[in-house]
């Protein structure tokens, strides 16, 4: 019988790879985390792990009827979340996180820090087999052995109070099925273990590949020493965060330069619009901000803002049907483009600028980086005939669009008492949506202006001294007794223009191909198949003023942390570069201004000011987010004005 | 009421009847069982009282996991020899068309000669797998034959015959060697 024959030399064989009995599943290429890490780690508190969003809350099932929200669980403790469910057999999943979290509960038994600060959730994914008795089965591991630090294991009620945490935690569970549609035993799943800290800030996500306890360990003793050396920064950096969950590209790639990059798609569904009740936002600006200047000839009203807000985001308003005045200024990248450090139009046409935001417009004298216009309902015209923009080829061909568009008939009679579409009227209402785009009400204005002394940390309270004083950053972002604009409507020359003029830049440009890996490329090869940079210089296009030269205006900082990049070009990516920036004096150059100047701020001074600059983030961006995504965008439909529908503008 | 309501009212009711329906389905998990042990005798679990089960689930043609859990439980009897004469070891095969008395005795004791080794009517074994909780399937392979994928926990079941502790899959042995000594202590 073949079996007989064969059966002994199998099992010597298991037996061979089978000496050391930890070492699971030869058969399989086992994950690092069952072994030694085969590089060596950088040194904790070398670096950083910037928070990459909210962890969601959730109900769950500690025991039978015994039911806890996952922010209760999570009791201020640092938290390691993992998702599994029990009947897992792929050894290099639900397995390997038992396996690495053994080897963390392990160190807790000889680190009282761990022990104390730490503590590990297994969240099953499979209510229907998992139930509270099953999960309180695996809890008993310890009450026999290793008291010393917390594991829980919990599950769900039912599936439906599953599929919320799952859709937050971006956790696709998949029922296996085989060829012939049968359901299979196992779950297909991507494994994710998340470090969640005390502010519900997810730290970091492990992979199969990162899962290992050194890694954790590490990153956990790199973010304590973290944040008891700069107290109470992490509350901070993460206030921004917790005010701005809409405020970040759908598809948002921070941190892709890391090797442990996970794709961070935000899910549509937690991206739902809800109209705002913007007109009273713009009557009672929040905490912190005046009132806002309104044209006498041009009062807000209802209808004007409504109608603005569909201008804003109607294709049909560029020259080929596709590009919104939204596609540049998107409302969930801090109405600028995160990710485009010079602006990008219709056709893929460049602009040598970067987006200016459109946050708190309202309270500006001075519109586009050179001030070239001075108020929003002028300012409109620009984008609407910029040849890289949306690219109209005349005022008329605008206007005569809008009135063969169904949708908008009777719109602006209704707005401007019987007066029509025109180019004042257009102006006009887009002026005023832009202008109840107003946000305030932040961490900071609440301290300065509220006397609420918890709601600034230590260090951006050690940032704002350093603002207002040795730094000299207020001179140009300018606070006031009792609000604030942080910007003083001038133009000034920090130098940023005069080193793009002069092509000033290093002859290698890293280059990231995929997370994790750059490669250094000559700027010469760049430059050969590049387009050349633009030619900028700043006010003096506007005034023929040789003094003028690279002078650009200031901008306000309010929801600065959701506006990179930073600077007329786009050319500073993070808060740290710009702070860095004028740390060693901007770029010197015959007409620098005065006050630019190197500051020699230490590096604690410089992240208390960044810290500072993170607490400006207002209390309703996601308000105005929301309501932005509640706006119909305008896609070109039949019976409108276009060649494609055989009818085409009228150009009389 | 209109009509429409009272659909609704009716779809809620059975709603509300189907998910107590389903939830009273759900018996406890673990209980005795009756196979058949590798010297081809009946076996009840019960007649193990009094002792500490270590019970894990496998097959004979496993490639990976199964040799590795054994390996671990052998480590495990190795280890607690001297401490406990009330620890017994059984593996319940989910494949009973190859796993006869006869090939099981041939395996377990290739591991442990304290581990029996169990099987018995595809239906029986299914029984006992559905008790525990144990996911199973069978893949067939191109070109003859077949493996199972089954999931691999170890079932600890006190001298009274209640399942207490689960071990996941993947815990490395010393985690179990400190359990079943804390089982022992606490319990013994």
């Amino acid at each position: 019988m073949v079996f007989r024959f064969f059966q002994p030399f199998l099992i010597a064989a298991i037996f061979v790879t089978t000496v050391d009995a930890n070492s699971i599943n030869p058969s399989v290429i086992s994950a690092p985390g069952y072994g030694e890490l085969a590089y060596k780690l950088p040194e904790i508190g070398s670096y950083q792990l910037p928070p990459l969003g909210e962890a969601s809350n959730g109900e769950v099932l500690i025991a039978e009827g015994e039911q806890r929200t996952l922010y209760e669980l999570f009791n201020g403790k640092y938290v390691l979340l993992a998702f599994i469910y029990s009947t897992c057999s792929d050894v290099n999943g639900c397995p390997l996180t038992s396996h690495v979290f053994y080897k963390i509960k392990s160190a807790m038994q000889r680190d009282q820090v761990l022990a104390s600060r730490l503590k590990l959730i297994s969240l099953s994914f499979d209510p229907e087999v998992d139930t509270p008795s099953v999960m309180g089965l695996y809890g008993n591991n310890f009450r026999y052995a290793g008291s010393a630090g917390e594991w829980q294991f919990v599950t769900t009620a039912s599936q439906q109070s599953l599929d919320p945490i799952l859709k937050s935690y971006n956790q696709v569970i998949l029922r296996e099925t085989d060829s012939s549609g049968r359901t299979h035993v196992g779950y297909s799943h991507v494994l994710r273990v998340f470090l969640i800290d005390p502010e519900k800030n997810i730290r970091n996500i492990y992979s199969v590949d990162f899962l290992h306890q050194d890694l954790i360990i590490n990153d956990l003793k790199t973010i304590l020493q973290q944040a008891q050396r700069s107290g109470e920064t992490i509350k901070l950096a993460t206030a921004s965060q917790q005010t701005s969950r809409l405020s970040k590209p759908g598809d948002n790639k921070l941190g892709y330069e890391l090797s442990d990059y996970v794709t961070d798609s935000q899910d549509l569904e937690l991206r739902k619009g809800e109209k705002a009740d913007l007109l009273s936002i713009a009557n009672n600006p929040p905490l912190g901000l005046p009132a806002i200047p309104v044209p006498v000839d041009n009062p807000l009203s209802r209808e004007k803002i409504e109608l603005g807000r569909k201008l804003f985001y109607d294709r049909r308003l560029s020259l080929n049907d596709t590009f919104s005045c939204a596609m540049c200024h998107v409302p969930d990248q801090g109405f600028t483009s995160n990710e485009l450090a010079m602006a990008v139009g219709i056709e893929g046409r460049s602009v040598r600028r970067n987006s200016p935001s459109v946050y708190n417009s309202a309270y500006s004298k001075l519109l586009f980086h050179d001030g070239r216009e001075e108020n929003l309902e002028q300012q409109a015209w620009g984008p609407l005939l910029a040849n890289n923009e949306m690219a109209n080829p005349s005022i008329g061909y605008v206007l005569n669009k809008i009135r063969q568009i169904d949708d908008y008939r009777g719109l602006f009679e209704a707005a401007f008492d019987g007066r029509s579409v025109s180019m004042e009227t257009l102006g006009m209402a887009l002026a005023s949506y832009q202008r109840a785009l107003v946000s305030a009400d932040s961490p900071f204005d609440r301290w300065r202006y509220a006397g609420d002394e918890t709601a600034l940390s230590e260090s951006a309270k050690r940032g704002f001294e350093i603002f207002t004083g040795k730094a000299g950053c207020v001179a140009c972002h300018s606070i006031g007794e009792r609000s604030a604009l942080f910007m003083d409507d001038q133009l000034h020359n920090t130098g940023i223009g005069y080193r793009e003029s002069m092509g000033f830049s290093p002859d290698k440009q890293p280059v990231t191909v995929a997370p994790g890996i750059s490669i250094e490329i000559d700027r010469a090869i760049i430059d050969q198949v590049g387009e050349k940079p633009p030619t900028d210089v700043g006010r003096y296009e506007v005034t023929q003023n040789p003094h003028d030269r690279w002078k650009y205006k200031t901008p306000s900082l309010r929801n600065v942390d959701l506006t990179a990049p930073y600077m007329h070009n786009g050319s500073l990516s993070t808060l740290h570069e710009v702070v860095d920036f004028y740390d060693q004096g901007g770029v010197p150059n015959e007409l620098l201004d005065p006050l630019i100047r190197p500051l020699g701020l230490s590096s604690q001074e410089r992240s208390d000011l960044v810290d500072f600059m993170r607490s400006l983030t207002g209390s309703n961006v996601d308000t105005l987010v929301a309501d932005a995504f509640n706006a119909p965008i305008g896609d070109v439909g039949e019976g409108d004005p276009s060649w494609v529908h055989g009818s085409e503008v009228e150009v009389r | 009421m209109t009509r429409a309501d009272k659909k609704l009212w009716l779809v809620l009711l059975f709603t509300i009847l189907s998910v107590t329906m389903a939830s009273a389905g759900t018996e406890e998990i673990g209980g005795d069982f009756t196979l058949t042990d590798h010297n081809n005798d009946t076996f009840r679990l019960s007649q193990l009282q009094g002792k500490l089960v270590l019970l894990s689930f496998g097959y004979t043609y496993c490639p990976d996991i199964c040799p590795t859990e054994l390996a671990k439980l052998a480590v495990v009897f190795d280890t607690l020899k001297g401490e406990s004469d009330d620890l017994q070891g059984l593996f319940v095969s989910l494949d009973p068309d190859r796993d006869t008395p006869a090939v099981l005795s041939d395996y377990v004791g290739y591991f442990n000669s304290e581990i029996v080794g169990l099987t018995g009517s595809e239906k029986a074994v299914d029984q006992v797998a559905r008790q525990y909780r144990v996911k199973y399937q069978r893949n067939d392979k191109a070109g003859g034959g077949y493996s199972i994928d089954h999931s691999a926990n170890l079932y600890l079941i006190d001298q009274m015959g209640e399942l207490v502790v689960v071990i996941p899959y993947g815990m490395p042995v010393e985690h179990i060697v400190d359990v079943v000594r804390g089982m022992l202590s606490v319990d013994g």
